[in-house]
Formats: structure tokens, C-alpha cells, sequence
């Protein structure tokens, strides 16, 4: 009631939902795709683990970041892997990127009378060797763009990221006009800015950040060679690559 | 032919002890009873070709379907009992309007074959006191025509739910002579129309009336503008370009 | 005519149309419970067990438990034990509800028993229990009626020490130092600073020794726990739950507080 009194009995449900705090986000350049998350787990004000991944390859061309509600998470991410199994064996194919998109969409919605409490950001290569992201909603609400940050610091980092990859706000110089895709460094760059500024000022992000870079066919490791801590994961190193670039966050 | 055969020629589902399923043998029999039909691939796209018994004078021509759309980029020529035809090709279509609406992509050639194959070997079965879902093998032949990422390509189904790739196949009463016909002529440099003639001339050579616009049908499937039927005035003007 | 393949061979359904947009395509369900309307589901947990604890260690993991489980706030019963052994190489431990844990108890038993008659010469090791009962918790929870338990799952299989938890909701989790209920608020931070970058090195008798001063002090700070508790050892040489061991503890400090009875003003 609005007074704040109970005219009613009042039934006490179980709540089947968590909320697992973390963040994620991606950004496609032109021949590239950077799709990242921290490791931090947690529930209210406790730390479960400082290594729960969120961001997972899907094929050699394709990763999916999955947040919110952790279990809901991993059991999506399982059912995905199993339909891109599936697809495989009936089309003798790895499902495209935009195929995957779509089927994410189906089957939120299918749940969409018991969503599945997470927030999903699929990025990777299109069959035209052009980076890109899609971002979802729990029902499956969906579309591509080009950068998007989700999860529990997404209110710190997306206009952050608006004013670095969209170039809101900003004029540009007299005489010229803003990049359309930035350069591989450049996006590790803001990335890694965002998480460390997303670690100082919200207590759910933190302890570790894993990055994962998708090279589109042809193009050379040039902007991450340098750095420590990469990993290959893709299969072949002909057609798209995938990489895995692991750092550490502040831990309080 | 078939006088030996006594037992085993009953039950769809059961095994002569040579190994043989009759029924499954007999409804491929059935298709050479079909009118010829005819579908050749190329590098711009594929063409397919039946011939249209028209029995009678008072007979609509134009009503006579043996070329269907499965999709815009799949099309489909049967030869035998065109009514099983239809169900398989309602089937294509419900499992190539449900690829594209999960994966948002076109249902690759082979996969939509694949479907229609899954389907020809359900007949006889059943559970518990339900009737069976089919009672007896598709009694048709089907060419399925397409493109996709993998380019033109043509596939022939049977009763027996087998599907083979080919460049060029006839199925149909005149299959044996139009089909070394297509071995003859048939080359890889060859144009979509290159592709319309010889299926016309295929046709043409194994039909027993004279060949001209309305006894026969002929469809295309290419990458730009999809899957169509030809009309007659194309058909027409296909046939008066024939060599004598 | 169905177009589903997957419903091919299975008694039709009529009632469901398998064009609809919503709900999405599924096999028809083979009967419709009767009962659904009078089902009891669990909607909070009755007899409780509180924290469990555990701890990698240099030779594997090590658990403990106390042996109370609660009605509300009474001590009901003071010997029950919360760490199971499941197979050769993996030991859970429950808090929680404990009538829901021995149903658990039982399934597992049963799924050992059914990977032995196997006779494959495979067993069960702790990594595949645990996702096991995640796959159950979870199940059961995406039906609405959980079962109550916050549970650890730790065990030693082909050199490689496992430690996870999974509770209620089907959340799961790994880490070197773990804890269920008030354990994670007053046991896992001290936990945390004599085991973390230690895992490898520590013995098992300073590992007994942390796990046991955290039960001392979870016991001075949870009023729904005991100072009788059990520790359980997995090692490559199997599972070890130890005899119920009794804390010496003292309440004669309390005098001294305000605030802890004792004081007239």
C-alpha cells in the first residue's frame, strides 16, 4: 500500500535470480574485434572468486561475453557452444557471426517468460572480414555496433567509451574529421583504461582482465606483439585468429 | 521382372533376405513412369526442365506444376507422383523459413536436401496405437536446384532418402537416353544459356509429342536474381533459337 | 504434416502448434503432472547446517564442518555429520538445509554405484560431481523449488586437486580458499591470508591448523554453530573424514564485556 502498510498477506518466494557484478565490453575496429571482461565474482559485498571468466571463443571467429547473473551465464554460454556443435554437424560449417547473433536472439527469447538473467556481448569477424559487435538484452533484443560495454560498471565505462571510439563531445580539429575505426593499440589502450577506471571507482570490478583480440584472416599481430601475456587459441593460424591477453587488476 | 518376389514385398519396413526393401525399390520404379525431367549446373547458375504430358486438347497447360520455389534461392523439378512432390517440398520450405529465421542466413543447397532425404525414410513408422506418420515411400524424384556459398549446385533425391551432387541429371520415362545425352554435351565452360538449350534439346529428343512452349516448363536458379520460372514468352524465344 | 524432425517417431500432440513464434519449438511433453496444483515446494530451509570450510594444500584439499544442525535457532541435533565422501577422490560438505543434503547424499551414492556397475575402470573424480550437482541445483532451481544447500566439493584425481562451490541457485565458482554461509564473511578472509600463492607449500598439519583456529573463531562468532566439527582430507591416497574432534573453548573472557551479561549496571 502506499502508506506502507500491508492490506494484504505477504508471501515470501524464493528469488531464483543473483546478480554476480563485473563488467564486459567489446570494440570492433576495421579488420579486428576486442572483446573484454574482468574475472571478479562476486555476490553483495563478497568476493566469491577472483578468476570466474566471463568472455568465452566460440570459434575461430567468434566470442561471446556473458554477464549478470553468473549461473544463469554459464549455462547460456554451455547451450550456445552445444547449438554451434550442432550447426557444425548438420552444415559442415562454422556458424558465421552474424548466424550466431541471431541464434543468441532466438534463444533469450525463447526464455522469454524466465529470461535468462544476463546481458550477452558477441564479438568477432563477419564474412566480409569486417569487425563487429553485437549487443543483447535478456530477451534477445539485439543490434551491431561498434563498441558496447555492459554489466555492473557499464554507467562508468560506456561514456567513456562514447567519448573515445564515438568521439562524442569532441570537435575535431579544423580541416579534418575523425577516424572511422581506430588502430589495434589505440582500442587495447582504452580498454585497458576502462577496466583500471572501473576498478578504482566500483567495488565489483577487479582482480584480473582478460582481452580477447580476433584478427580478421590476413591481418598481421602488428599492435599486440610487443605485449606480455598473449595467448593463440585459434585453431589454425590460416582464416581468423583469435588471442587472449591476460592482466592483472587491483585486487581491493 | 519382379515375379520372384513374393513374401518379402508386403511389410515397408522389412528386409528380403537378400537385403533388399522392395517397396523402397518399387516407388523408385514408380519415378521412371514420370515424365522426363531434366536440371544441368553451371558456373552462373543452374536450369531445370520438365516436360508437360498434356493428354488433351481441353486441358489447362498452364495448370500442370512440376517446377516449385522452395525459397529464393531454391527451386525444385520432380518426376513421378507429383502429389508426394508437394509434401516434400512443404517440408523444404518450413525447414528453409525456420533456418533463416534462427540463423538470420540462407539454408545452404545441401542442408535443405538433407532435410527432404530425413523425410523419405520416415514411412511405417509408428508408436504405440498412433497411425504411422507416412504408410508407404515418396513415390517421386526430385532435382533440387540452388545457390549458395558454395555456388550453383544441383542435387537428385530418391525414395530411398539418398541425395548425390550432380552437374547435370535426368530423371523420368526418358532418363537413360537423356542422361547420356547430358554426358555427351555437358562441359564445365558452359553458360546459363548454353544450360537452356540443352536441356531443351534433352528434352526435346525423348519427348513424343514436338517440343514447344507449353508442354514443357523451364526455371532457373541464380545467384543475383534467384530462383524463377521462365514464361512462355522466354520459353518461346529460347525455342526459336534452338539448332534444327 | 511436422516438420520437426525432432518430434518425428513421437506420439503427436495436437494441442501444441509448432508454427507459433511463441513458445519456440520443443518435443511435446509426454504427460501433464496432475498433482501440480498440490506439489509442496521447498520455499526455506527447516533443519540448517551453517559454515563449511576448505583449503587447497600442498597434498590436496582439506575440509571441515561442525556437526550441529539447527531448527531456527535451537540445537537440535549435535551429531550430524556434513561432509560426505563421494567414490574414491572427492568429499562434499553441505550447509544449508540438511534434509535436502541427504536427498543429495543419496543421489550421489546411487551415481557411484551406477559408474562401479559400469565396470569401466572409470571413476567419477570431484570435478565431474560438482558439475553434476550444478547441473541438478541449477535444474532444480529453473523449476522453482531449490534445494536449500550451499555446498563445497573438493577431492584429488590424477594429480590435480579440485576445490568449487555450487549452491541453490546453480552458481558455482573455484578458488584455493572457499567457504559456504558465515564462513565466507568471518572464516574466508583469514582463510584467504595464510593459504593464497601458499597452495603448493603448505603442509598438511599447518593446513589442519588454519582450518581449525577458523572454527575456533566461527564458533566464538556464529551463534548457529558448534565446537565439535569434523576435517576431511583428500589426498592421492584417498578421503579421510576425521572422528569429531571438541574445541577447547572459554567463555570466561565474556565476563569481562559489556554488552555479554555478567555486569548488574
Amino acid at each position: 500500500m502506499p502508506d506502507g502498510s500491508f492490506a494484504h498477506p505477504q508471501e515470501r518466494q524464493f528469488n531464483p535470480y543473483s546478480e554476480n557484478g563485473g563488467t564486459i565490453l567489446a570494440i570492433a575496429g576495421a579488420d579486428f574485434t576486442v572483446v573484454a571482461g574482468d574475472t571478479r565474482q562476486s555476490e553483495g559485498y563478497s568476493i566469491q572468486t577472483r578468476y570466474a571468466p566471463k568472455v568465452f571463443k566460440l570459434t575461430d571467429r567468434a566470442v561471446l561475453a556473458v554477464n549478470g547473473f553468473a549461473a544463469d551465464g554459464n549455462m547460456f554460454v554451455k547451450k550456445v557452444k552445444q547449438r554451434l556443435e550442432w550447426y557444425r554437424h548438420a552444415h559442415a560449417k562454422d556458424m558465421p557471426l552474424r548466424a550466431i547473433a541471431r541464434l543468441i536472439q532466438t534463444m533469450l527469447y525463447a526464455q522469454r517468460f524466465f529470461p535468462y538473467y544476463v546481458y550477452n556481448i558477441l564479438g568477432g569477424i563477419e564474412e566480409d572480414g569486417s569487425g563487429a559487435v553485437y549487443s543483447f538484452d535478456p530477451v534477445g533484443s539485439y543490434e551491431r555496433e561498434a563498441c558496447r560495454a555492459a554489466g555492473a560498471a557499464q554507467a562508468l565505462v560506456q561514456p567513456f567509451l562514447d567519448n573515445q571510439i564515438y568521439f562524442k563531445n569532441q570537435q575535431p580539429p579544423a580541416g579534418s574529421s575523425h577516424p572511422v575505426h581506430l588502430p589495434l593499440p589505440d582500442v587495447l589502450s582504452i580498454v585497458i583504461d576502462s577496466f583500471t577506471g572501473a576498478t578504482e571507482r566500483h567495488i565489483e570490478v577487479g582482480d584480473g582482465l582478460e582481452i580477447f583480440v580476433i584478427l580478421a584472416k590476413g591481418r598481421s599481430t602488428q599492435g599486440f606483439d610487443g605485449r606480455s601475456g598473449v595467448q593463440e587459441l585459434s585453431t589454425t593460424p590460416e582464416g581468423d585468429r583469435v588471442f587472449v591477453i591476460r592482466r592483472e587488476l587491483k585486487k581491493d | 521382372m519382379f515375379l520372384t518376389r513374393s513374401e518379402y514385398d508386403r511389410g515397408v519396413n522389412t528386409f528380403s533376405p537378400e537385403g533388399r526393401l522392395f517397396q523402397v525399390e518399387y516407388a523408385i520404379e514408380a519415378i521412371k513412369l514420370g515424365s522426363t525431367t531434366v536440371g544441368v549446373c553451371t558456373k552462373e547458375g543452374v536450369v531445370l526442365g520438365v516436360e508437360k504430358r498434356v493428354q488433351s486438347p481441353l486441358l489447362v497447360s498452364s495448370s500442370i506444376e512440376k517446377i516449385m520455389e522452395i525459397d529464393r534461392h531454391l527451386g525444385c523439378a520432380m518426376s513421378g507422383l507429383i502429389a508426394d512432390a508437394r509434401t516434400m517440398v512443404d517440408h523444404a520450405r518450413v525447414t528453409s523459413q525456420n533456418h533463416a529465421f534462427i540463423y538470420d542466413e540462407r539454408i545452404k543447397v545441401e542442408s535443405a536436401t538433407q532435410a527432404v532425404c530425413d523425410l523419405a525414410l520416415r514411412f511405417g513408422e509408428s508408436v504405440h496405437d498412433e497411425e504411422a506418420m507416412m504408410s508407404r515411400p515418396f513415390g517421386v524424384a526430385l532435382l533440387i536446384a540452388g545457390v549458395d556459398e558454395n555456388g550453383p549446385q544441383l542435387y537428385h533425391t530418391d525414395p530411398s532418402g539418398t541425395s548425390v551432387r550432380y552437374e547435370a541429371k535426368a530423371v523420368g520415362s526418358g532418363s537413360e537416353a537423356a542422361q547420356s545425352e547430358l554426358q555427351d554435351k555437358w562441359h564445365k565452360q558452359m553458360t546459363l544459356k548454353e544450360a537452356h538449350i540443352l536441356t531443351l534439346r534433352v528434352l526435346k529428343q525423348v519427348m513424343e509429342e514436338k517440343l514447344d512452349q507449353h508442354n514443357v516448363q523451364l526455371a532457373q536458379v541464380t545467384s543475383d536474381k534467384g530462383f524463377e520460372i521462365l514464361d512462355e514468352v522466354r520459353l518461346k524465344a529460347l525455342i526459336d533459337e534452338m539448332p534444327v | 504434416m511436422d516438420h520437426f524432425p525432432t518430434n518425428w517417431g513421437r506420439p503427436r500432440n495436437d494441442a501444441h502448434d509448432a508454427f507459433n513464434t511463441y513458445p519456440l519449438h520443443q518435443r511435446p511433453a509426454p504427460h501433464t503432472d496432475t498433482f501440480a496444483e498440490g506439489v509442496q515446494r521447498t520455499q526455506q530451509p527447516i533443519v540448517t547446517g551453517t559454515s563449511v570450510l576448505a583449503i587447497k594444500y600442498k597434498d590436496g584439499i582439506m575440509m571441515t564442518a561442525d556437526t550441529l544442525a539447527s531448527y531456527g535457532s535451537l540445537a537440535r541435533f549435535k551429531s550430524i555429520q556434513r561432509l560426505h565422501a563421494v567414490g574414491e577422490s572427492t568429499v562434499i560438505g553441505a550447509s544449508g538445509d540438511m534434509s535436502d543434503f541427504q536427498y543429495l547424499q543419496g543421489l550421489l551414492d546411487g551415481l557411484v554405484t551406477d559408474e562401479f556397475t559400469a565396470g569401466d575402470g572409470d571413476a567419477l573424480g570431484p570435478a565431474e560431481v560438482h558439475e553434476y550437482l550444478a547441473r541438478v541445483l541449477y535444474a532444480r532451481r529453473s523449476k522453482m523449488n531449490p534445494l536449500w544447500n550451499s555446498l563445497l566439493v573438493g577431492g584429488v584425481k590424477d594429480g590435480e586437486s579440485f576445490l568449487a562451490y555450487v549452491d541453490l541457485l546453480g552458481t558455482t565458482y573455484t578458488a584455493s580458499t572457499l567457504a559456504t554461509g558465515y564462513g565466507a564473511y568471518i572464516a574466508l578472509p583469514l582463510l584467504r591470508q595464510a593459504v593464497e600463492g601458499r597452495e603448493a607449500t603448505l603442509g598438511a598439519d599447518e593446513a589442519r591448523r588454519i582450518l581449525t583456529e577458523s572454527m575456533r573463531v566461527l564458533f566464538y562468532r556464529d551463534a548457529r554453530s558448534l565446537n565439535k566439527f569434523q576435517i576431511a582430507t583428500v589426498t592421492a591416497a584417498g578421503v579421510d573424514i576425521s572422528e569429531p574432534i571438541v574445541l577447547d573453548t572459554a567463555w570466561g573472557f565474556a565476563e569481562g564485556i559489556r554488552g555479554y551479561g555478567g555486569q548488574t549496571q
